[in-house]
């Protein structure tokens, strides 16, 4: 995902004159060339989130486009009040990307885990947040990022989930078809699709058929794309890299509440606690009932009571 | 300057209070001292420096003010009104239901008003952006911010100084209303700041420091000797919070409350209601 990012980035920089990056001092083996070839748009302002993004305003406010690139943890968390008045308040065309979102830096603890960005980015009005979950997706998103005018979140961990052999067409707001099924629809943002694919693989064996649908958008979400997918469905199933509580299957849950007979919304992500321990993403996500067997185990019995 | 610039400045200081604290004890509104304390330095920018046209307030080429403490924007909104851009009739909407003249700086389509602040550190970090825009679109505009004391408490604002310092921002001029209150007590007893010219220095600013209501000594501090060439330019005005109204003058209360009989029967003394 890091090198699609980058190779897109430097691509839409080399093409569109109203771009500016700035980095609060992250990208070591990420921003090198583009500082190079980008010597004046590429701007390091060092440590500084919260003037960082101010700064971004203050350069939107001035016709540039502005990716803001920095931990998720703290280009969100960290200066979420700038993001709040200066971004999205001004609707600015400022695209924060934060990286090793979810438990990326999984050895790094707890400080740097970002499993509450999209709750909070979520609750800003007018802001457009991207999860894509391939390299394609990650293409499509920094397109329409550059494209939207106006705020944009994009987000993505160290997990990535292979492009299909077909590219899907994508549309904001709208499921992406990865897997056909007929038992039950997973609807997935993130990196994080990768482990689904595992799930639905070993529910495959125990003859249970679930569609996969990725989420590269988590707002806005396309509420009639959204009913038509899961039309007949008693159950959706959500499976993000952040947690339960205010990410996609927050904001499936929110649509699916306001109809009637709507189908149940069983949410899978990190629960309502922190995480105190460290281990490989994986082990992280397992830990947190995360693993293609954990969730193929209860995917099962959640099916198996006939909800 | 000449003694009739002064006069022509003072009249124009004198109809900013007037209108100020129609509007503060219309809405019975508070901040009337915030507002009162940088009614000089609104003058002066707007009079003698700022490069603006209320015909045309999206210029591009357009000098960039930004109210840091927006909470003082009462002062600016008569400022723009005086300058014409927008009827003075409006001001009479300040804090009302459903009024764009917000009693915090709020860029909500009122012309002239560049920047949503008043959240402390915010505006400065802002104006940072548009210097650092105008140094790449080769513009020849300069950005002049505003900031109170008490901002000077946030670590974004020291963000911001660490960062036009390292940018040798030589278009962005920062004025510190330093009147020596916050919110809750003096600076000094608060959380001290000085020597605050030196913090600046030691950031790699040109520093200034004036009598922030001296015509004579505003205009000096924006001669184009006095500014550096080659750095960020901060000026920092020592002022008195509530200047121009005895009454109110270096009290804190007047950061909250609005003026009642006492205050108002001096207002009227002095031709200001």
């Amino acid at each position: 995902m890091k090198t699609t990012f980058i190779n897109k980035l430097t691509e839409l920089m080399q093409k569109n004159k109203d771009i500016v990056t700035i980095t609060a001092d992250m990208g070591f083996s990420v921003f090198e060339n583009l500082q190079q070839v980008q010597p004046k748009r590429f701007i390091n302002t060092g440590v500084t989130e919260q003037a960082s993004v101010s700064i971004a305003a203050g350069m939107a406010l001035s016709g540039y486009k502005v990716f803001f690139y920095a931990q998720a943890a703290f280009a969100t968390m960290r200066c979420f009040e700038q993001l709040h008045l200066d971004v999205a308040y001004n609707n600015l065309n400022v695209k924060i990307i934060g990286v090793n979102a979810g438990v990326s830096l999984n050895q790094l603890g707890v400080s740097h885990f970002s499993v509450e960005d999209v709750a909070i980015m979520r609750t800003l009005p007018g802001v457009t947040i991207f999860t894509p979950s391939t390299p394609y997706e990650m293409q499509w998103t920094l397109d329409e990022a550059y494209r939207i005018d106006g705020p944009v979140y994009l987000r993505y961990s160290k997990l990535q989930a292979p492009d299909q052999p077909k590219s899907p067409s994508l549309s904001l707001g709208k499921p992406s078809l990865v897997k056909k099924g007929s038992d039950a629809i997973l609807l997935v943002s993130g990196g994080i699709l990768q482990i689904a694919q595992e799930t639905v693989a070993l529910l495959e064996k125990k003859d249970i058929a679930i569609a996969i649908y990725s989420m590269p958008t988590v707002k806005p979400i396309d509420k009639k794309s959204l009913l038509t997918i899961s039309k007949n469905c008693k159950i959706i199933f959500t499976l993000e890299e952040h947690s339960v509580i205010g990410g996609l299957g927050s904001a499936l849950a929110e649509i699916f509440a306001e109809i009637p007979n709507g189908p149940l919304v069983k949410r899978f992500g990190i629960p309502d606690t922190f995480i105190g321990v460290t281990g490989s993403a994986r082990y992280l996500l397992a830990y947190n009932g995360i693993s293609p067997e954990k969730l193929a185990a209860e995917i099962k019995k959640i099916l198996a009571k006939k909800v | 300057m000449t003694k009739k610039d002064i006069i022509s400045l003072e009249k124009v200081a004198k109809e900013i209070r007037a209108l100020t604290i129609s509007m503060i004890v219309k809405a019975h509104a508070s901040h009337i001292a915030s507002s009162y304390s940088i009614v000089e330095m609104i003058v002066y920018l707007y009079e003698k420096v700022l490069q603006i046209n209320p015909k045309n307030p999206l210029d591009p080429n357009r000098d960039r003010f930004i109210l840091s403490k927006g909470w003082g924007i009462s002062s600016v909104y008569a400022m723009l009104a005086i300058k014409g851009f927008f009827p003075k009739k409006l001001l009479e909407e300040y804090c009302t239901d459903g009024s764009k003249f917000i009693g915090g700086s709020t860029r909500n389509g009122i012309s002239g008003i560049e920047a949503t602040t008043t959240s402390m550190g915010h505006g400065f970090p802002v104006g940072v952006g548009m210097a650092l825009a105008g140094k790449l679109q080769k513009k020849e505009y300069k950005v002049y911010v505003i900031i109170s004391d008490g901002e000077c408490d946030e670590g974004s604002t020291w963000e911001a100084i660490l960062i036009a310092g390292h940018h040798k921002l030589n278009n962005l001029v920062v004025l510190v209303d330093y009147n020596k209150w916050q919110s809750f007590g003096r600076i000094k007893d608060v959380l001290n700041l000085d020597p605050l010219a030196d913090k600046f220095k030691a950031f790699n600013w040109h520093v200034q420091e004036i009598n922030g209501h001296n015509y004579n000594e505003l205009e000096k501090a924006f001669l184009a000797k006095s500014l550096a060439k080659n750095k960020p330019n901060v000026i920092i005005a020592h002022t008195i919070k509530g200047k121009g109204l005895s009454s109110i003058e270096d009290k804190n209360e007047w950061h909250y409350q609005t003026p009642r009989e006492n205050e108002i029967a001096e207002a009227k003394e002095k031709g200001l209601l």
